[in-house]
């Protein structure tokens, strides 16, 4: 752990608990809007520090789901949510569990670290403090020397990085990201994929990562879960034994192959199925 | 302001002189229609004192009532937003008082306040109010959803989210509101002056229409534009201050 880790932890995290506790777990998780079923019945279960990714067609209510867990929608009745094994009931997941959505959403009248903290902010810590927490970790998120800068003045990977630090200063055990690299150019995007996965590693949140992208999915996952066409439901749930940590070459080796190719005929079926019933 | 800003103020300002100036030579142009630029500076440098005391005293009315009118403005436009049962309510009076030409007021205010500095300031004010209203409701109700989102996420309330969020967002659109209504507020506090004031530009310049004194004239719609410009640098320094973030300005 880096200094900075440390110092997190220390401030504003309870003792590290556990490994392989369940975390987070749905079960039978439903949402419709008026007669469209959004959401078919979910059943997922993340355990503590666990890499979970999520691939599935457009428009398959992943973010209704997202929402969900974000405490921003209400489920429909019948299905149970579990936060470290207690009921959550839809309010009372309003920041409990950390949100970053697919566009950065910066203020642009903050500078990089007054956007960093602003849910420790809203949370009630002291700015001044959260300041100095955030000036020790900026170069950990590649942003030294950036700290007094606007987002306006940021490329796009840095503005994500922004967005990612603020996501992490928001100091909870669950992160849902939503697509968070699905912006950037595919070289970057393979540069903050294995920064991701190096900051993962320190600080140990549990994370579930919506994705398009198979390879990414595969490369950053402990588990692939695949999401079904409109109603959303988990049609697969694979475990990836990928040694880590994984190395750009990976991408290439015959075992990353032979997952993608199971997992690809598993989105394809699906995405298929997405397009005889949206489609033209 | 920087070392730019002033050449570029001053240009059209000598373009409109030389071409006043011109018009007046070339033309032949009878000094009852329009006198000639130099006679109009020479009798404001004559009365100096005067010009400015009567600067000052419309610019202090048409700021009291602008800054009244900017607060009541974005204060009922953040009521209005937050509180619809009382925007169905309240708002069309709001545009109903607007369909009153204020001159039509003007005497009762005057009958109400009496001559002072108050009675031109809610003229002032009552041309404000209303554009900076509107403007704040629109500017904070265009808030990207998915931003609000993110912050009831974080677990931000509704106070939260208006100081972190929605009157950040609304501020370019207030001050286009401001930017708007500055010379209305200017206008307002003259049209306040001529029930009867004996201070301000706007009394010189009826004092000058009854003497048909056509240089006076001339002068105090030169300091009547002095107060205007006064009260828009005014705008446009806060705007600089606050709206730094907007990418053009």
């Amino acid at each position: 752990m880096t200094g900075a880790a440390e110092r997190l932890d220390a401030q504003l995290t309870v003792a590290a608990p556990p490994v392989g506790r369940v975390k987070l777990s749905l079960n039978g998780v439903a949402r419709s809007f008026g007669a469209v079923r959004a959401l078919d019945r979910v059943d997922l279960s993340i355990a503590e520090g666990e890499f979970v990714t999520l691939i599935g067609p457009s428009g398959c209510g992943k973010s209704t789901l997202f929402n969900i867990l974000a405490g921003l929608l209400e489920p429909d009745p019948g299905g149970t949510l579990l936060l470290d094994g207690a009921p959550a009931p839809s309010g009372s997941l309003l920041g409990r569990i950390a949100f970053m959505p697919q566009r950065d959403l910066l203020l642009p009248w903050r500078t990089v670290l007054d956007n960093a903290i602003l849910a420790a902010e809203i949370q009630g810590q002291k700015k001044r403090e959260a300041r100095e927490l955030a000036r020790s970790m900026a170069a950990e998120f590649g942003l030294k020397g950036f700290e007094n800068h606007y987002p306006q003045q940021l490329s796009g990977g840095m503005r994500q990085r922004v967005a990612l630090m603020r996501t992490f200063l928001f100091d909870r055990e669950v992160m849902l990201l939503d697509e968070p690299f699905g912006a950037l150019d595919a070289l970057t995007r393979a540069l903050m994929q294995r920064w991701l996965l190096d900051l993962w590693s320190r600080y140990r949140r549990t994370i579930l990562f919506i994705t398009h992208d198979i390879d990414e999915a595969i490369f950053l996952g402990d588990r692939v879960t695949v999401m079904s066409a409109r109603p959303g439901r988990i049609t697969l749930d694979r475990t990836i034994p990928l040694p880590r940590p994984r190395q750009p070459s990976l991408l290439t080796a015959p075992e990353f192959m032979a997952l993608k190719r199971e997992l690809l005929e598993a989105v394809e079926e699906e995405s298929l199925k997405a397009f005889a019933a949206n489609g033209p | 302001m920087s070392w730019r800003t002033l050449p570029r103020l001053a240009a059209p300002l000598l373009l409109i002189a030389l071409l006043w100036e011109g018009a007046v030579l070339g033309f032949g142009i009878s000094p009852f229609y329009l006198p000639p630029l130099r006679q109009v500076l020479g009798a404001i440098a004559a009365l100096w004192p005067a010009y400015q005391s009567a600067f000052l005293v419309t610019l202090a009315e048409a700021t009291a009532g602008f800054a009244m009118g900017a607060l009541v403005g974005i204060a009922g436009g953040i009521a209005f937003a937050h509180l619809p049962r009382l925007r169905r309510m309240v708002l069309p009076l709001f545009v109903v008082s607007q369909t009153v030409p204020v001159i039509a007021f003007g005497a009762i205010v005057v009958l109400w306040f009496g001559n002072t500095l108050a009675a031109k300031a809610a003229i002032a004010f009552y041309l404000t109010f209303f554009p900076v209203t509107v403007n704040t409701l629109a500017g904070i109700e265009a808030v990207d959803p998915r931003q609000v989102a993110l912050l009831r996420s974080f677990g931000a309330g509704s106070r939260e989210l208006l100081w972190k969020l929605r009157l950040p967002a609304a501020l370019p659109r207030i001050f286009t509101a401001l930017r708007l209504s500055a010379p209305l507020a200017l206008a307002g506090a003259i049209v306040g002056e001529w029930f009867g004031a004996t201070q301000g530009v706007g009394a010189m310049l009826l004092a000058a229409l009854f003497n048909e004194q056509v240089v006076a004239i001339w002068a105090a719609i030169l300091a009547a534009a002095a107060v205007g410009s006064a009260l828009f640098a005014l705008v446009a320094l806060a705007e600089r201050a606050l709206v730094f973030w907007r990418e053009e300005l």
